[in-house]
């Protein structure tokens, strides 16, 4: 009997402690602000790389401003911040794409801020044009190719891959995936809906096979023969290429680097950006935190330790992309892709794009 | 008589349920308050160009999992049970282990395995110069789904039906041999018809999981109820529509089940007889046997063995970049928030079970059935509207949190670990529930009745008889809940206070980012501790 009784009382005790432990989360928060000596800024961030955390140490060293970190995807971020309202304590959204910062916006929970620092570290094609966020960091969606079956000179545009001749050959991710939503906004914003809708469902006529998996395995494919060209993120070949895994760096060896559309509208380019919430309640801190990872230091290590292009001109690209070559960028206002999401996700419905 | 009636209705017990009842459901209030609001001008495009598809492959996702996994649940229960093979003992407990693997990691792992990069396909390249048609390698489509959440998922009917024969079958099936049935007949006839409740119940966690599951489908690329709603809420930016989509899938898992309630029926086993007979297992001998171990080889390689070392090899790359300070603290705030949930989950089952079981009517089948409202809607959609409630009662707390400390911010509870518990309690309080259920309904109510006619009253029984008795039910409670939260995503991403991780949010951050080889670092742990905690059950059970 007295083994039940003990079971019972640590249960009371745990349950009990368990409360307390909810209390004490409570209290440790409350009295946070009352001290008002720890000076933090608070990001809601949908990038995950070792990079951005070590850029955030670093930034807490020179300014002794702490930085907390929520990570998550983007969308659901978005989601918290706006049910959260002006309560929220979050004073940065961090996203993988312009759609989703132009989204933000457009709910009503970013707010313009002026720093000459940011404005002097990023071109103002890669700033909101109200400037309530700037880019960190550029990706170009390319066309990749088997260094084997093609040709460069058989590539020229996203809109050739249409050709009857790359029937069966074409390799590309599910359209669920931001980035081939926002290469088919991008299509709606140079050359109309009708023709962006055509396109995709040319295209998806040329698939090699059903839409899966991410955009490693799409260059996987080519090396294993199940199609000739893909549409993929540039950063990810630098990825492959440097993988611990040589059967990785062999397959990415295999595929050749095209930058589509550069005799006409130029390849399509992303960003990754950061943007000052409407409600933040530790502006001059946010503000510091963004120019400090525009700035050129932060930029050298985006550039070098994650293969994407800096959005800060002033500092080169790694070698490897360097090797790659300049390429022409679409010249389109990046905040389109926002605007143009929904029509895109609602064509690749419509035409079949799994 | 009137008052009388109703007071027997008020009384703690009661009062916990409704409570908890009512928590529970609070969330669920704005998700079905936007089902009576009229369609709005998507819906056509939904209804026409995503619901059909997204409906025959989720119902044929559900089907084939949950026949796949009853299948090799069941009949590795009834072999481990009642017949003697060599390496009997480890299976009887190796076969749980998969369910240390969660589906999601299973799936990159089976992809990083079976890819053109993976090792059966670079070993045949390099070594043997064979370069084989990637369509039988390809396991990223509905097919592929199936397999990975079966052979994942299985163990859930494993472990329910298994525990169910070895306690109350002996007797039954003792008898039918003694009358001369043939093992066939005693596997259709006995077997499968009395450990039903058990199989059905472990049917239905399976199917609950899978028609929940976010990770392996939109792994692999196949389009199911979930992928609708997260389509429709995120990218058409529409969640009065992905709401609806939620309420169709609420309609779908009310079929589940009825379709429980239904299998169970209203005969009820109980027994009387306290002392568990243990079963006399026949031994089996030459090709059945042969049959028998290969079979439970297979399911062991396939589920367990094969992903795990693959998961090493890729972690054993790159565990020295991975392992540093803040992973060991990582590790413990998983443990500590994990172990602290699992437990006051199971209390709070515990109390609605046993207040349910004592007073039968409309009222607690209603309650017990309100508990599977968590395990049914998607995680994210729990998550958004657990975030409405907590920044709502913020809110409306806020003269409190102010009274206490003048400078207070607003979101205290929302911004805080409480959230994320609450979150899980939403979630998981079916998964337990199902257990100490199964506990109770095994145990019958004639102790119960005999306590109390001896004048001890309901909370005492509960102390002295019901606890001591579930003793199995609440350990099982408390680690399925456990295994559940350490492996659990969705809530977890959304929910978590500044600056938390667990094991799998980081498992998730590298495969997010296409680094697979990283994600194995965590992922291996989270499976570890899995481990130990099952072995826990299992020596548990022994005693």
């Amino acid at each position: 009997m007295n083994r039940k009784i003990k079971l019972l009382s640590i249960t009371s005790a745990l349950l009990l402690s368990a409360s307390i432990f909810a209390g004490c989360a409570k209290t440790a928060e409350e009295k946070a602000p009352a001290q008002q000596k720890e000076q933090v800024v608070n990001v809601y961030s949908d990038r995950h790389y070792d990079t951005d955390k070590k850029l955030y140490e670093e930034f807490a060293k020179k300014t002794g401003i702490k930085v907390n970190v929520v990570e998550g995807k983007s969308d659901e971020l978005i989601e918290r911040l706006a049910r959260e309202g002006q309560d929220t304590q979050a004073d940065i959204l961090i996203t993988a794409d312009a759609g989703r910062l132009h989204k933000a916006k457009e709910q009503g929970l970013l707010q313009s801020f002026s720093s000459d620092i940011v404005n002097n570290n990023i071109p103002q094609n890669l700033r909101d044009k109200d400037n309530t966020w700037a880019a960190l960091t550029v990706r170009a969606r390319v066309i990749v190719y088997s260094k084997d079956r093609v040709k460069p000179s058989d590539l020229s545009t996203y809109e050739a891959l249409t050709d009857a001749k790359w029937k069966g050959k074409v390799l590309t991710r599910s359209s669920t995936n931001i980035y081939n939503q926002s290469l088919l906004a991008s299509m709606i914003e140079s050359n109309g809906k009708e023709k962006a809708k055509e396109w995709a469902k040319g295209l998806v006529q040329n698939f090699a096979r059903e839409p899966e998996g991410n955009d490693r395995d799409q260059v996987k494919a080519i090396a294993a023969g199940v199609g000739d060209v893909a549409i993929v993120n540039t950063y990810y070949i630098g990825k492959m290429l440097n993988s611990q895994d040589q059967e990785e760096v062999n397959a990415a060896k295999k595929v050749g680097v095209f930058f589509p559309n550069q005799d006409t509208t130029g390849t399509h380019v992303n960003i990754s950006g950061a943007g000052l919430t409407k409600a933040s309640k530790n502006k001059e801190n946010a503000i510091k935190l963004i120019e400090f990872l525009t700035s050129e230091e932060a930029q050298k290590l985006f550039a070098e330790a994650n293969f994407e292009y800096p959005a800060n001109p002033k500092v080169e690209a790694a070698e490897l992309l360097k090797s790659w070559g300049d390429f022409k960028r679409q010249n389109i206002e990046i905040s389109k892709l926002g605007e143009h999401n929904k029509a895109a996700v609602e064509i690749f419905n419509e035409i079949g794009w799994k | 008589m009137e008052r009388a009636k109703i007071k027997r209705h008020i009384n703690g017990w009661s009062l916990i349920s409704f409570v908890m009842v009512i928590l529970i459901l609070l969330p669920s209030v704005e998700i079905v308050s936007n089902l009576i609001k009229p369609v709005n001008e998507n819906w056509a495009h939904i209804k026409q160009y995503m619901l059909k598809v997204y409906i025959v492959d989720s119902i044929k996702l559900t089907i084939a999992v949950v026949l796949f996994t009853v299948i090799i649940g069941v009949v590795s229960a009834y072999f481990v049970t009642f017949y003697d093979f060599p390496f009997r003992r480890f299976f009887k407990w190796a076969l749980v282990l998969p369910m240390a693997i969660p589906p999601y990691i299973g799936a990159y792992t089976y992809n990083g395995l079976l890819s053109y990069t993976g090792i059966i396909q670079t070993t045949l390249r390099n070594k043997f110069d064979i370069a084989v048609n990637q369509k039988y390698f390809n396991i990223m489509s509905l097919k592929g789904a199936i397999f990975i959440l079966t052979i994942f998922l299985f163990p859930y009917v494993y472990l329910i039906t298994k525990s169910f024969l070895e306690k109350q079958s002996a007797t039954l099936v003792e008898s039918a041999r003694l009358l001369g049935k043939g093992n066939i007949v005693i596997f259709f006839k006995v077997i499968v018809p009395i450990s039903r409740v058990a199989i059905v119940s472990g049917a239905t966690l399976v199917a609950l999981e899978v028609l929940s599951d976010y990770g392996v489908v939109s792994y692999f690329g196949v389009q199911t109820f979930t992928t609708a709603i997260f389509k429709t809420w995120f990218s058409l930016g529409d969640v009065e529509s992905s709401v609806r989509i939620a309420a169709i899938l609420m309609v779908g898992v009310v079929f589940v089940i009825l379709f429980e309630k239904f299998m169970r029926g209203r005969r009820k086993y109980s027994y009387s007889n306290t002392k568990i007979k243990p079963v006399s297992r026949k031994r089996l001998t030459g090709i059945k046997k042969n049959i028998v171990v290969g079979f439970f080889t297979i399911i062991f390689l396939l589920s367990f063995l094969i992903p795990t070392i693959q998961l090493l090899y890729f972690a054993s790359l790159t565990y020295k970049r991975v392992l540093n300070s803040s992973f060991i603290t990582m590790s413990l705030n998983t443990l500590t928030l994990s172990i602290m949930a699992a437990i006051v989950i199971t209390i709070i089952s515990l109390v609605i079970a046993n207040y349910c079981r004592i007073h039968e009517g409309t009222l607690s089948k209603i309650i017990s059935k309100i508990t599977m409202v968590g395990y049914s809607i998607p995680a994210a959609v729990i998550a958004i509207s657990v975030i409405l409630l907590f920044v709502n009662i913020d809110r409306n707390l806020k003269w409190f949190y102010i009274m206490i400390n003048p400078n207070s911010k607003t979101l205290v509870l929302s911004t805080s670990i409480f959230m994320l518990f609450f979150a899980y309690v939403i979630r998981f309080l079916e998964v337990s529930y199902q257990a100490i259920e199964s506990g109770y309904e095994k145990m019958g109510k004639k102790f119960f009745e005999a306590s109390r006619l001896l004048g001890q009253n309901t909370l005492k029984t509960f102390i002295k008889i019901d606890i001591p008795m579930l003793k199995p039910a609440i350990i099982s409670s408390i680690v399925l809940v456990f295994i559940d939260i350490i492996k659990e995503l969705p809530l977890t991403l959304l929910l978590r206070p500044f600056n938390f991780n667990t094991l799998a949010t980081r498992t998730f951050d590298y495969a997010a980012d296409e680094m697979l080889q990283e994600a194995a670092v965590p992922a291996i742990i989270i499976i570890l501790i899995s481990i130990v905690a099952i072995s826990f059950i299992n020596r548990v059970d022994k005693e």
